[in-house]
């Protein structure tokens, strides 16, 4: 059965070339232009993955305000945020509220098509028992490529799949450094210099959250980033 | 002309007042001492009053013969050497000088003639009238004493006694280059007793004329010192004052007091200053010294008017000490009639009236404390505005902040005088600024922000087209669009850019790191950037601890190095360089290639200025949109550090430095 994606845009042109493009990958597409009809349609049947802008309409933070709706029904609905918006802190916000991804409106189509791909993966992995055999340890590092889950010291840290391709792209040959271009072509999303910046330092937050003593990304300044020896 | 030096003349004006005090001083000064030599006129007149009720005034203040009173000694030889000090009486026409003096004993004569025709007298016949004679008539109430005198050659007097019965005096005949001289001693007459003197000159011819003192041969009372006049002239002279009676001719024939200011009268005498002399100068007046000394017979302005009937006075400086003397000349109104004898009150008087004059002194000095204080209050005053004219100024320069953001912190925009309302319109006017450069500032970003959904339409449409059947046309079309499309998302981007790296700027933490590694570092990654290029790196060996943002020196560095290699030819240099300060460090980046232009080179950090032509205009390239360098100058002051641009001395090319200082430190957050 083909899965549903919804996709949230008051935009009417995005929405049909997104929907296009989607329709011909296989997916279902459902298209909604504004908060209300959304979660009309979301109160009966719960699409598998939703595309959501953030300005809907009248409303400048509609889409954040559905994020925040969805989620409190379905935590493990896949969001994707794709907006106009390339703030840090419009990102911040919306990774916060619990959004998968965040995408800019700048990604091409077969960009966006390969993150809803990779997202589907993940999603379909953890709902799979853990196999071992794909998991790679590093140290205290374990990298579950199938699942797109990395954990430290054992615990699970919360990744967004952009961040996970970064961690995975720094932790597949540690000790050599990962330019900008490289970790943006892995984690295939097409953002400035200062947004990868702020990519890693989120994630170095998150390993901080569960080990103080992480020190383990270096960033080599004019070169980019490497996973310590 | 700058405030400062308005206000500096403006309180220049101020030294118009002591001037104004000057003239005031002046004319309190003049106009107190026309009331003391009124006073003193008054004073004066009065004496002269009772003056006139004593004896022996009325007599002798007319004309006379003035007897010198006898100092030294007397020798009577006809040289006439022992009369220095004495002042002769003279005749009209100069002919005749008569020297007179007394002791107690005698009457000392000494008569000069000029006489250029001497005819000597006939030694047998002295009364024959064919000789030059001097007839002298001595004349008191009871007898009339004529002598004829006359020699026939110079020596001892030769003289008949025509009537009477004393003998001639005796005495010396001397012959001078043009006339002769004749001294003589005689017994000293009464005091009552008149004298009179004629002389006789024979010219060639025969004939002959006679010479008097005096225009009408009249007899002359004997004007000597009398101790009577003198103590009754004592009795009336107040303390520190001298009087003195003149007769018709000037001649002083009394006298008493003396001069000086008595002790304790003066309030101002402690008060003089080194410059009372300069007071004196400017105010007193300066009569010769006609009326100094005793000198017999006065000869001054206010004598010869009081002398005419007019009373007078005059002012005069004290020869001796401090002070001035007033004098007041009075007409001795006696019985004898007018023109007959004058007083003469003369009185120390301290230089300065007004400062004698306590209310006075005292509201001198309480205006020059009040001109002090108010010219220290003045220049204090002016002062003060002047420097909230420059704070104002000050904080207007420094309202529009490097990046354009407006940080308007104007000093006295809650005063309410003239300051305050151009403080208030200063804000008003840069708020409406602000606004406007806000407006600019945010304008990349909301433009950019705003393109993106029609970008994303249009790239989203070209993404789906390359799915649709299409011909080869077609498709180079779509390709060539979709290549438009993709230089204006990296103009979009770019325009974005500096407002982003603004954020990260603000939301910046500082941390300590090796500002030397980290150049190394870059400066190895950079290379390969560069290249063809060739790049030189000058870093010190060991580290530079420095406290900053490393991200955000690095993007600065990126900016640098992109800005030098995209306006450096292929076989051009690049040389990257960091040395430590005593506080911070410096980096340089150089480059070889265009110069700046001098004019512009102040601006090169602002927003959306690109003032190079570079080499590598190429279709394709990042659009120059002057941003780089924005950011560089904003990177640079969060380090509380400068950026400046200059060609390289040689002309070869040019040099960015960075001055940084570092961030300033947190303090450190206390851990839970």
């Amino acid at each position: 059965m083909a899965r549903n994606i919804a996709i949230v845009e008051d935009e009417p042109a995005i929405r049909a070339n997104y929907s296009d493009a989607l329709k011909r990958l296989g997916f279902d597409v459902l298209q909604y232009s504004s908060r209300a009809d959304a979660e009309q349609a979301f109160a009966l049947r719960l699409p598998d993955m939703v595309l959501i802008d953030i300005g809907l309409g009248d409303e400048p933070e509609g889409g954040f305000e559905l994020c925040r709706n969805l989620r409190a029904r379905a935590p493990q609905l896949p969001l994707i945020f794709l907006t106009a918006r390339d703030s840090d802190f419009d990102v911040i916000s919306g990774l916060r509220l619990g959004a998968d991804d965040y995408l800019t409106k700048d990604v091409s189509l077969p960009h966006l098509t390969a993150r809803i791909n990779t997202l589907f993966r993940r999603v379909d992995a953890m709902r799979r028992p853990p196999s071992q055999e794909a998991t790679v340890t590093h140290g205290n590092l374990s990298l579950a490529a199938e699942r797109m889950s990395i954990a430290w010291k054992g615990e699970e840290v919360p990744l967004t799949v952009t961040e996970f391709w970064m961690v995975h792209t720094l932790v597949r040959h540690p000790g050599h450094v990962k330019n900008r271009d490289q970790l943006m072509r892995d984690a295939q999303v097409v953002v400035d210099d200062a947004t990868i910046t702020s990519h890693i330092k989120r994630i170095r937050k998150k390993f901080l959250a569960i080990d103080s003593g992480f020190d383990e990304i270096e960033t080599v300044h004019g070169a980019g980033y490497r996973w310590k020896m | 002309m700058r405030n400062r030096l308005l206000f500096a003349f403006a309180a220049l004006a101020a030294l118009l007042l002591p001037v104004g005090a000057w003239l005031l001083i002046e004319q309190m000064e003049a106009l107190l001492r026309d009331v003391q030599e009124s006073a003193q006129i008054d004073a004066a007149q009065a004496m002269a009053h009772a003056l006139a009720e004593e004896a022996g005034f009325g007599r002798d203040a007319g004309s006379g013969l003035y007897v010198h009173p006898l100092r030294g000694r007397i020798v009577v030889d006809g040289s006439g050497d022992d009369w220095a000090a004495t002042t002769p009486q003279r005749s009209r026409d100069g002919r005749l000088r008569l020297h007179a003096a007394a002791d107690a004993r005698a009457l000392y004569l000494l008569l000069e003639v000029t006489d250029p025709t001497r005819a000597r007298a006939d030694a047998g016949n002295r009364q024959s009238g064919n000789g030059d004679a001097v007839e002298l008539i001595l004349a008191d109430a009871t007898a009339t004493q004529v002598w004829l005198l006359g020699n026939e050659a110079p020596g001892a007097l030769q003289g008949v006694s025509v009537s009477g019965s004393a003998e001639p005096p005796e005495g010396e005949w001397m012959e001078t280059a043009n006339g002769y001289r004749v001294e003589m001693r005689m017994p000293l007459p009464a005091a009552a007793a008149r004298m009179d003197l004629r002389v006789r000159d024979v010219v060639e011819d025969g004939t002959q004329q006679t010479l008097t003192l005096h225009g009408e041969p009249e007899s002359q009372a004997l004007l000597r010192p009398d101790a009577a006049r003198n103590r009754a002239l004592a009795q009336l002279t107040p303390v520190g004052a001298r009087l003195r009676v003149v007769n018709g001719d000037g001649w002083v024939i009394a006298g008493a007091g003396k001069l000086g200011v008595p002790e304790g009268q003066s309030v101002a005498r402690a008060n003089r200053g080194p410059a009372s002399w300069l007071y004196r100068l400017l105010l007193a007046s300066r009569d010769a010294g006609e009326l100094d000394g005793d000198l017999p017979r006065l000869d001054a302005p206010v004598v010869w008017q009081a002398l005419s009937g007019v009373p007078a006075s005059s002012v005069r400086t004290s020869a001796t000490d401090d002070s001035v003397i007033v004098t007041a000349a009075v007409p001795l109104t006696a019985a004898v009639g007018a023109s007959n004898g004058a007083l003469l009150l003369e009185q120390g008087s301290d230089a300065l009236l007004v400062l004698t004059n306590r209310a006075f002194f005292l509201i001198l000095a309480a205006s020059l404390l009040l001109l002090f204080l108010v010219g220290v209050a003045l220049v204090s005053y002016a002062g003060w505005q002047a420097l909230r004219i420059r704070s104002l100024r000050n904080a207007a320069e420094q309202a529009l902040g490097v990046d354009g953001r407006l940080d308007p912190k104007l000093p006295h925009i809650t005063a309410r005088d003239d300051l305050g309302d151009l403080a208030r319109s200063f804000a008003r006017l840069l708020a409406e600024i602000g606004g406007y450069n806000e407006y600019l500032r945010s304008l990349a970003s909301k433009l950019s922000h705003e393109m993106h959904t029609p970008l994303a339409i249009v790239r989203s449409s070209l993404d789906n087209l390359d799915h649709e059947p299409l011909g080869d046309e077609a498709r180079t079309y779509a390709q060539r669009a979709r290549g438009g499309a993709e230089r204006l998302t990296s103009i979009l981007r770019s325009m974005a850019a500096a407002s982003r790296v603004e954020r990260a700027i603000a939301s910046a933490e500082g941390e300590d790191f090796d500002l030397a590694a980290l150049v190394r570092d870059y400066a190895e990654a950079a290379r390969d950037l560069v290249a063809p290029r060739g790049m030189t790196v000058l870093v010190p060996i060991g580290r530079i601890g420095f406290h900053g943002a490393p991200d955000l020196i690095a993007q600065a560095l990126d900016k640098l190095i992109d800005n030098a290699r995209s306006f450096t030819p292929a076989n051009g240099w690049l040389r990257i360089a960091v040395e430590a300060l005593d506080e911070g460090a410096v980096l340089r980046v150089a480059n070889a290639g265009a110069l700046l232009p001098d004019k512009l080179q102040e601006r090169m950090f602002d927003s959306l200025v690109s003032l190079r032509d570079g080499p590598t205009s190429r279709d394709g390239d990042a659009p120059h949109l002057g941003l780089g360098l924005f950011v560089v100058r904003a990177i640079a002051d969060l380090h509380r550090g400068e950026a400046t641009a200059l060609n390289l001395p040689d002309g070869s090319g040019v040099e960015f430095t960075l001055r940084l200082r570092g961030m300033p430190r947190r303090r450190a957050a206390t851990a839970p």
